[in-house]
């Protein structure tokens, strides 16, 4: 399966991303409703993307109690179904990263369903910060942002700051 | 080889143990036994049901198909009466035996009936089986007049499915504060306040003496230095137990539930425990504990499930987690979160989203958090929760709280500069997002 990939060292918290999934998840631009968010640390001048990992044991489908979410055989997407949704947000107890949202309009939760197999927001994504890959790929990518994020904390890398 | 496995119950613990069984023994026999006549159904949703927000064939979370392509026989309806260790049989209620190789009591609980006079008749009902759930939504007519006995997290939930109903409703509660295992005293205190802003009654403090039913057959419930509260339906919401008695030789003396190992085995070879009925490991130790909580019984489940199946899976402990809205507020609350001698307290509120957090910590790792507000509260507790979980020291609560230690801010947009960088999970929290399992 495939999943939004995140390079921090590219994004440049131009917020495409936000914007592109508030109007495919909402119908609008009020960024609030996005299932991915751009975290911007300005004194480490620093953003990155976040967004649902659809993680392999998916803590928030196992706790479920209206039996609401589940993983799209299609796309691998941890998919949460609105109309069986009972709002009591179990879901938001359960993820450790704050990628669940609530409708407070419609009383459901709501969180990134990778729009069916066509991400939005990588699709609007200017700097090539985002990716849609599959999941071994994301594994490789990691270890190299992690590296350069560490050397850009430590300022290693003076150049850059 | 090819084994029996019987699984008594048919909640939370018994279907994530169906579930987990499966991945690891796909030949075995199941055999699901439940007293109830239908297939899984949620408890967590009847307060939602009541409420209108969930139709009642939503209730059902699994229908005769998973239970199919689980490869599962179901026995429905069909109480247990006695469990033969020695002859590894069951004794249903309808005079029939089966045998097992292996067992997994998942029998959950059942609500305490307290010993007040005149608990009897129609409209008198705890809101805990889907039956009694039925029963309350016929009585709960626009205008009828509701007495709730009890103020725990089912009892306040069922007063507001009654209040957002149209009636008049009025919480009795013999202590002297509500949600004492959901909520801190000031968090208690804010709830209290949105339940008499709802237009509820609530009477703390108050013993209730007993119900009568006078010459017309209405119901009039006695409560101590009170005037009679006049009532169409009696909610009796006083806590449950566990249905222990299956096993009573492994309940320890003196207390409830049955005793498991961290393997959700009880002391009989081959025959586990989980869920409501269990008495199982907290996360740091301590004193095995009955949760009788929906997570937790998906989480023994998983671990009995597994071992039925001879995995060897090992239980880390269970975390206490309660969450839920009403009276127009969202209650959350997570482990230890009343704080005692030695504990430091961080405290939020008036936040966006957020009226009141505190967080309790010992020792720099904190314990457990109690929060109210919108839904940010319930997701301020997600953040955090790793961390009691793993018992991961943590410098900066407020950062972790508020989600700036992994996504700067809750809200979009509100930065303080502070990324707290491979603060837990390694480099996951830092972007480079992997399927993992931070749950468990």
């Amino acid at each position: 399966m495939r999943i939004v990939a995140v390079d921090p060292d590219s994004c440049v918290a131009c917020r495409n991303c936000e914007y592109a999934c508030a109007f495919q998840q909402a119908g609008d631009f009020d960024r609030a409703r996005a299932h991915i968010r751009v975290a911007y640390y300005p004194a480490e001048r620093a953003c990155v993307p976040f967004t649902c990992m659809q993680c392999a044991e998916a803590w928030c489908m196992e706790v479920c109690p209206a039996g609401a979410i589940a993983r799209s055989e299609e796309t691998g997407a941890v998919e949460i179904d609105a109309a069986r949704c009972a709002g009591c947000k179990m879901c938001l107890l359960a993820c450790p990263f704050g990628n669940i949202g609530f409708d407070e309009a419609h009383g459901v939760s709501g969180k990134c369903d990778l729009c069916g197999g066509d991400p939005r927001c990588v699709g609007s994504c200017i700097s090539g910060a985002l990716e849609y890959v599959e999941v071994e790929d994301a594994f490789a990518f990691r270890r190299q942002a992690l590296d350069a994020r560490l050397r850009h904390v430590l300022r290693l890398d003076k150049g850059r700051l | 080889m090819r084994r029996h496995v019987a699984i008594v119950g048919n909640g939370a613990a018994a279907i994530s143990a169906l579930e987990t069984f499966r991945l690891h023994d796909r030949h075995s026999r199941v055999t699901i036994v439940s007293g109830e006549p239908c297939t899984a159904y949620s408890r967590v949703l009847l307060p939602y049901f009541l409420r209108r927000t969930v139709p009642y064939a939503h209730l059902f979370i699994r229908d005769a198909a998973f239970y199919r392509n689980s490869g599962a026989d179901l026995l429905l309806g069909s109480a247990v009466e006695r469990v033969d260790v020695g002859a590894r049989s069951l004794e249903l209620a309808d005079g029939r035996t089966l045998s097992f190789d292996r067992l997994l009591l998942a029998p959950g609980s059942s609500p305490v009936r307290p010993p007040i006079p005149g608990l009897e008749g129609p409209e008198i009902q705890h809101l805990w089986r889907l039956d009694e759930a039925g029963r309350l939504d016929r009585l709960f007519r626009e205008g009828a007049r509701a007495v709730v006995i009890g103020a725990g997290f089912v009892s306040l939930q069922a007063a507001w499915a009654a209040r957002q109903r149209g009636l008049e409703v009025t919480v009795v509660e013999l202590a002297e504060r509500i949600l004492p295992t959901v909520l801190d005293e000031p968090g208690a205190h804010i709830l209290r306040e949105c339940v008499l802003d709802s237009g509820v009654g609530l009477h703390t403090g108050a013993h209730t003496e007993g119900v009568v039913r006078d010459e017309r057959g209405s119901l009039r419930v006695s409560v101590e230095g009170l005037p009679p509260l006049a009532a169409d339906v009696v909610i009796v919401g006083t806590g449950v137990r566990p249905n222990d008695h299956l096993l009573a030789e492994c309940v320890a003396p003196g207390q409830r539930g049955i005793t498991v190992d961290d393997t959700m085995q009880t002391a009989v070879e081959g025959v586990y425990a989980a869920g409501d009925v269990a008495r199982g490991p907290v996360v740091g130790g301590g004193p095995r504990t009955v949760h009788a909580l929906w997570p937790t019984a998906v989480e023994q489940g998983k671990i009995a499930g597994a071992n039925l199946a001879g995995a060897r899976a090992v239980y880390p402990g269970s975390l206490s987690m309660n969450v839920t809205s009403m009276f127009g507020v969202t209650v959350a609350s997570l482990g230890r979160f009343a704080a005692e001698e030695g504990d430091s307290v961080v405290r939020l509120g008036a936040l966006p989203g957020l009226r009141y957090l505190q967080v309790v910590v010992r020792d720099g790792v904190p314990a457990g958090a109690v929060a109210l507000g919108g839904a940010r509260a319930a997701a301020a507790l997600g953040y955090l929760r790793p961390f009691v979980r793993r018992q991961v020291p943590v410098a900066d609560v407020e950062a972790v709280v508020t989600g700036e230690h992994v996504a700067g801010g809750i809200t979009p947009g509100r930065t303080r500069g502070r990324a707290v960088l491979g603060s837990f999970a390694g480099g996951r929290a830092l972007g480079r997002g992997l399927p993992g399992s931070p749950g468990s």
